[in-house]
C-alpha cells in the first residue's frame, strides 16, 4: 500500500509542474458546460416544467454534469497506457514489484482530487456569476455510493479499451474515440436520459454508459428512489464487476501477445 | 500560394490518403463514431422539440439546420487542417527544423500538409444530407443558396485564421499541449445558435472570437435572419483575422528556439 501512496503523492506533486497546461484544461471543461447550460435555459425560458424537470432541477443537472464528469472521467491513464504499450515502455512496469493496473489507478485518483478541488471553485465561481436555484440532494450517501461506483466502471472500461493496443500497437485511437463518443452522447454528459424515448432509456441499462453520469445525477435529484433506486446501485455493481474480469482477462491475454516491440 | 508548393501538397495528401488506406478498418470505424455523435445530437433536439414548440423563437427544423451548419464548416475545417493537431511534437522534438529549410512554405506545410480523409468522407455525407435538409424544409432562393455557400467558405477561412493564431500560439506557448482543442472547445459553444447566449457572452463568441460569424451567420443568412450589414461584417472579419494571423505566425516563427534538436 504504502509504493500506492508514494505513486499518489509524486504524480501530485508532477501535476503542478505544468501548471497553465492545466489551468487551460479546467477552461475547457467550463467551455463544455456553457454550451448545455444555456441551451436548457433557452428551453426553460418559455416552460415552466420540461419532461418531468424544473427549471432548478435542469440547472442542478447541468451543473453536477461538470463535478460527477470531473470524477470520473479525470484519467491519465487514457492518454499513457495505448502508448507504453505500444513502444515497449510497458516492460519498464513489468519487471517492478506493482501492479500496473493499480499503479494507473492510483495516478488517476491523484488526477480525479486535484481535479475535484478546481471543479469545486469553478462550480461556485459559476454559480455565483448565473445564480441559478439548485436542487438540495435527495439521497446524498447513495449518490456518493453510486459516484465511487462510476469511478471504477469507467476505469476499467477505460483501460479494457486502451489494451487494444496489444493487438493494434499503431492504431489506439479507434476503439478508443468510439468510446469516448459514446460516453460524450450516452452517459448523460449533454442531458439527462430519460428525455430519450423510454424503450431507449430501458436499453441504455444495458450499456455501462448510464451508470457513468446520468444515475449518479438523477440519484442525486431525487428522480430514482426506493427500490429503484437499490436495484439501479446492484446494477452498478454488478457492472463494476463485469468492467473489472474482462479488464482483467484482455489484460492477460494481451500480455500473452506482448513482445516489447521499440525496446 | 505559388503553383510549385499546390504540387507538393498534392503529394502530401496523397501520401496522407495511401495511410488512411492502409487501414480501412479504422477508417470505418471513425466514420461509425462520428455518425453516432452526429446522430445523437439530432435525436436530442428532436426529443427536446416533443415537449417545445420552439426554443428562444427557433423552430426545430431551424435548431436542426444551425447544427448541421455547424458540422459543416467544423468537418471542413478538420478535413483541411488536421495537420495542426501534430504539430507540438514537432516543436517539442526540435521536428520543426526539417520543415523550415526545406524550400516549401512551411506555414502551408504545418497547416494543409496532412488533410484528413476521414473528415473528407464525413464532409462529403454532411453536405449531402445539408443540401437534402435545407431544400426540403425551407425552399431557399437562388441566391440564398449563393450566399449560404460565401458565408460557408467564409467561416472555413476564419477557421483557417484561428489554426495559424493556434500554430503562432504553440510556438511561444510550448508547455501547453491541447490549444488547438482548447480551440475545438470553443467552437462546440456553437452546436446552438449564438442567439441562446446571454450577454456579454454573446458578444464576445459572435464578434470578438467570433465563432458566432463563423457558425451562425451562414445558418442565419439563408433563412433570411441576417442583415446586410452583418453579412459585410462576415467578410470583413474573415479577411482581417487571416491577416492577423499571417503576421502573428511570422512573428512566432522568431521565437521558435529548436530547443530539443
Amino acid at each position: 500500500m504504502r509504493k500506492y501512496l508514494t505513486v499518489f503523492a509524486v504524480d501530485w506533486q508532477n501535476q503542478f509542474i505544468y501548471r497553465l497546461n492545466f489551468v487551460l484544461w479546467r477552461v475547457r471543461n467550463i467551455l463544455r458546460l456553457l454550451m448545455t447550460y444555456f441551451l436548457w435555459r433557452g428551453v426553460f425560458n418559455t416552460n415552466v416544467s420540461v419532461f418531468g424537470y424544473s427549471q432548478n432541477q435542469m440547472l442542478t443537472y447541468v451543473f453536477l454534469v461538470l463535478l460527477v464528469q470531473t470524477l470520473v472521467t479525470s484519467a491519465p491513464s487514457s492518454d499513457n497506457i495505448g502508448g507504453e504499450i505500444g513502444n515497449g515502455e510497458l516492460s519498464n512496469y513489468l519487471v517492478k514489484p506493482v501492479s500496473y493496473i493499480g499503479y494507473w489507478f492510483t495516478r488517476d485518483l491523484s488526477s480525479k482530487l486535484l481535479n475535484i478541488i478546481f471543479a469545486s471553485v469553478e462550480l461556485t465561481l459559476l454559480w455565483l456569476v448565473f445564480q441559478p436555484e439548485l436542487q438540495i440532494p435527495v439521497h446524498l450517501l447513495a449518490f456518493v455510493v453510486s459516484c465511487i461506483l462510476a469511478v471504477f466502471i469507467f476505469y476499467f472500461l477505460n483501460i479494457a479499451t486502451r489494451f487494444v493496443s496489444f493487438w493494434t500497437p499503431e492504431n489506439t485511437w479507434g476503439l478508443s474515440f468510439l468510446v469516448i463518443i459514446l460516453i460524450e452522447t450516452l452517459a448523460g454528459g449533454i442531458f439527462p436520459l430519460d428525455i430519450l424515448p423510454h424503450w431507449t432509456n430501458v436499453a441504455l441499462q444495458f450499456t455501462p454508459f448510464p451508470y457513468l453520469i446520468y444515475y449518479p445525477i438523477a440519484i442525486f435529484l431525487g428522480k430514482i428512489t426506493g427500490i429503484y433506486l437499490l436495484r439501479i446501485l446492484f446494477q452498478s455493481l454488478l457492472y463494476c464487476a463485469i468492467m473489472y474480469y474482462f479488464a482483467q482477462i484482455i489484460w492477460r491475454r494481451g500480455l500473452k501477445v506482448y513482445a516489447s516491440e521499440g525496446r | 500560394m505559388l503553383p510549385k508548393d499546390v504540387k507538393i501538397l498534392y503529394f502530401y495528401s496523397v501520401n496522407r490518403l495511401w495511410s488512411f488506406m492502409s487501414a480501412p478498418y479504422m477508417f470505418v470505424l471513425f466514420i461509425f463514431s462520428k455518425t453516432v455523435r452526429l446522430t445523437l445530437f439530432i435525436l436530442l433536439l428532436v426529443s427536446l422539440f416533443h415537449g417545445l414548440s420552439n426554443l428562444s423563437g427557433f423552430t426545430r427544423d431551424q435548431m436542426i439546420f444551425f447544427f448541421l451548419c455547424f458540422n459543416m464548416i467544423d468537418t471542413a475545417a478538420q478535413f483541411l487542417f488536421r495537420e495542426v493537431y501534430y504539430f507540438r511534437p514537432l516543436l517539442i522534438s526540435g521536428g520543426l527544423d526539417q520543415i523550415l529549410i526545406k524550400p516549401f512554405n512551411p506555414l502551408v506545410r504545418v497547416l494543409l500538409g496532412g488533410p484528413d480523409f476521414i473528415d473528407c468522407a464525413m464532409l462529403i455525407i454532411m453536405t449531402v444530407i445539408t443540401v437534402w435538409f435545407t431544400a426540403s424544409r425551407f425552399h431557399p432562393a437562388p441566391l440564398q443558396w449563393l450566399l449560404y455557400f460565401a458565408l460557408l467558405v467564409n467561416g472555413i477561412l476564419l477557421a483557417a485564421g484561428f489554426h495559424i493564431f493556434v500554430l503562432g500560439l504553440g510556438i511561444r506557448v510550448i508547455g501547453v499541449d491541447h490549444l488547438v482543442m482548447i480551440y475545438r472547445d470553443l467552437t462546440a459553444l456553437m452546436r446552438i445558435p449564438v442567439d441562446l447566449y446571454i450577454e456579454p457572452i454573446r458578444f464576445i463568441i459572435t464578434y470578438l472570437l467570433p465563432m458566432g460569424i463563423m457558425f451562425t451567420f451562414p445558418a442565419k443568412a439563408l433563412l433570411g435572419l441576417l442583415s446586410l450589414s452583418n453579412i459585410l461584417i462576415s467578410f470583413s472579419f474573415a479577411f482581417l483575422l487571416l491577416y492577423l494571423a499571417l503576421i502573428y505566425w511570422h512573428r512566432s516563427l522568431r521565437h521558435y528556439s529548436s530547443a530539443s534538436s
